[in-house]
């Protein structure tokens, strides 16, 4: 390959990953990856993309004698080429979806999320009852001592239907994925919902659970269980992430 | 004198595909259809974990890869030794805290050690640089104080780190002081020939800029390679399986510095994921995890591989664990809490 057909190449895929950024960027699908705080740096990202695209397309017409500047190969360009064209053939081919309950088989979902200590559950208690998520209900139950105050609240929250064997088969964990830096970190966490209809669920379903909440006891930690007076099929979030 | 290099590997590649494209075939034709069900969904997983991993990172590699090319740029190797003293504590101290100037994560930090080490840097600094850097600057420190607050947490992990790189700079000082020995022979850049006339600096600021893209290149084909290892660990190795181990002063380390090592998180986010852990873990625990994964994890190490001779590779693992552990017990047995 010539240097400057290498050159060309180099641009036009240093461009195409800023274009696939900024597609993720506007059709809102970044989050699915990276948690919504690291937006910022994306952008610085996108930014250095198409300057270092212009750079060398500028090069590419002010240098003639190229063989001089491109003394510092030490691998075969078209190695890196190729390489780096993966994450782009990945993130084309492969549909686009957050991570699902095929995520929680190799994660594991968490009733008492890790993440409960990051902050206090001072700051769920002046959320209003039905506008908690699974992240806040799980905060109280493993922040609190008492929970008293808040059982018989009723709960109204949306996550994904997951099946596992400690639960019975009247019961299903309402599930999401809490995101603190990228999808590799991702957690899963569920509240128990008891619903007499929860085996006619289809797993990985979106649902959006309505019901008064008790305590329950799994795995030795304290957790909230929703008795649900209704579970109403939903779709599947635009945040389909919760982050802590 | 390139084309004949890269396209002698192209047949074989070709050859690859098509043996592999046949075994796809057949594959397809004897197993059973719900083991590609359950393969596409795991597929799906490892691309979505992937390229959160890639995504998180390119923005940091490009700022390590850019500043490099500004060093190599603006910075010539007579400064470079006004700059560094060559006593060889004074200079691994004195690499250890460089790291303050480059707000670089561990992808960005090797393709810059190496582009100093070009510029003159004497070993032990660029090691003690290459291990403490991705802690010691100022995005980290900041985003560790954001996690931990101003307090004893963010503490530890600057100074152990410091430390730690400051040991091993030691370690490397002792026999030839000299940094083509611990690099690849192919990795040693060339020396740079300046004989042009002084560019423009708008000129010099594109050069930096090709040249930083060059070693993004370089650089981000190892940085896929971690990523897709990285991802197929935590597609098929249950995560929980790994918590579950949990307790014990000495597994509870164990188990946090192979999460460091399997999560390949960039240094600069790292403490928000530690944090998940300190009601699970011990303090002793999460500061292994802080210290270690920063200078060791599975991108790093195929990134050393790299630049770095094996032997070279070895050491700057198998150092970082031991003191890493080291650090994660005494805290578990003397300073329980």
């Amino acid at each position: 390959m010539s240097p400057k057909l290498y050159r060309s190449f180099q641009a036009l895929l240093l461009l195409a990953f800023g274009l696939f950024l900024i597609e993720k960027i506007f059709s809102g699908k970044l989050t699915w990856y990276i948690n919504m705080r690291f937006f910022p740096l994306t952008l610085i990202g996108i930014a250095l993309l198409i300057v270092m695209a212009l750079a060398i397309y500028l090069h590419d017409r002010l240098e003639t004698h190229e063989e001089h500047a491109d003394h510092e190969h030490n691998t075969t360009p078209l190695a890196n080429l190729i390489f780096l064209l993966i994450p782009l053939l990945i993130g084309i081919l492969i549909p686009a979806r957050p991570l699902d309950s095929a995520a929680v088989d190799s994660k594991g979902v968490n009733v008492s999320s890790p993440l409960v200590n990051s902050t206090t559950s001072t700051q769920q208690m002046q959320i209003a009852a039905d506008q908690r998520n699974i992240l806040d209900w799980i905060r109280i139950f493993d922040g609190n001592t008492d929970v008293t105050p808040y059982l018989g609240q009723t709960a109204n929250v949306i996550g994904f239907v997951y099946r596992d064997d400690t639960l019975p088969a009247n019961q299903f964990y309402v599930s999401r994925f809490a995101i603190v830096c990228c999808a590799a970190d991702a957690v899963a966490i569920g509240v128990p919902v008891q619903w007499d209809h929860a085996s006619a669920l289809a797993e990985n379903t979106w649902v959006d659970v309505k019901g008064p909440v008790k305590s329950t006891q799994l795995n030795g930690h304290p957790a909230p269980l929703i008795l649900a007076d209704a579970v109403d099929p939903t779709k599947q979030p635009d945040q389909p992430y919760l982050f802590p | 004198m390139e084309s004949t290099t890269s396209s002698r590997p192209l047949p074989r590649t070709l050859a690859l595909l098509i043996v592999l494209g046949v075994l796809a075939a057949v594959l397809f034709s004897i197993v059973p259809a719900s083991i590609f069900n359950w393969l596409g969904e795991k597929l799906n997983v490892f691309a979505t974990i992937f390229l959160g991993i890639f995504i998180e990172a390119i923005p940091y590699l490009l700022l390590g890869t850019l500043a490099s090319g500004l060093i190599e740029v603006f910075i010539d190797r007579t400064q470079m030794s006004r700059f560094i003293p060559s006593g060889s504590f004074t200079s691994a101290l004195a690499g250890a805290v460089l790291g303050l100037a480059f707000p670089v994560c561990e992808c960005g930090v090797i393709p810059l050690t190496r582009r100093l080490f070009h510029k003159g840097l004497p070993l032990p600094a660029g090691i003690a640089f290459l291990l403490a850097a991705p802690v010691f600057n100022p995005i980290v420190i900041l985003s560790t104080a954001a996690a931990f607050g101003w307090g004893k947490m963010l503490a530890w992990r600057v100074g152990l780190t410091l430390l730690i790189a400051v040991i091993v700079g030691l370690v490397f000082s002792v026999g030839k002081n000299d940094a083509t020995s611990i690099l690849l022979p192919a990795s040693v850049l060339h020396l740079e020939v300046q004989e042009d006339a002084p560019a423009s600096l708008l000129e010099k600021i594109r050069r930096a800029l090709v040249i930083g893209a060059d070693e993004f290149f370089e650089m981000g084909r190892y940085l896929v390679v971690g990523a897709i290892l990285a991802a197929a660990l935590q597609t098929f190795l249950p995560q929980g399986a790994l918590l579950a181990i949990g307790g014990g002063p000495l597994l509870s380390v164990l188990v946090m510095i192979s999460l460091a090592f399997i999560l390949s998180i960039c240094s600069t986010v790292d403490a928000f994921v530690a944090l998940g852990f300190v009601g699970t873990f011990s303090f002793g625990a999460v500061l292994s995890f802080l210290v270690f994964g920063p200078m060791v994890d599975i991108k790093t190490i195929i990134m050393y591989r790299q630049v770095f001779r094996t032997r070279t590779v070895v050491y700057l693992v198998v150092f970082p664990f031991l003191m890493s552990l080291l650090a994660g017990l005494t805290f578990n047995y003397f300073f329980p809490g």
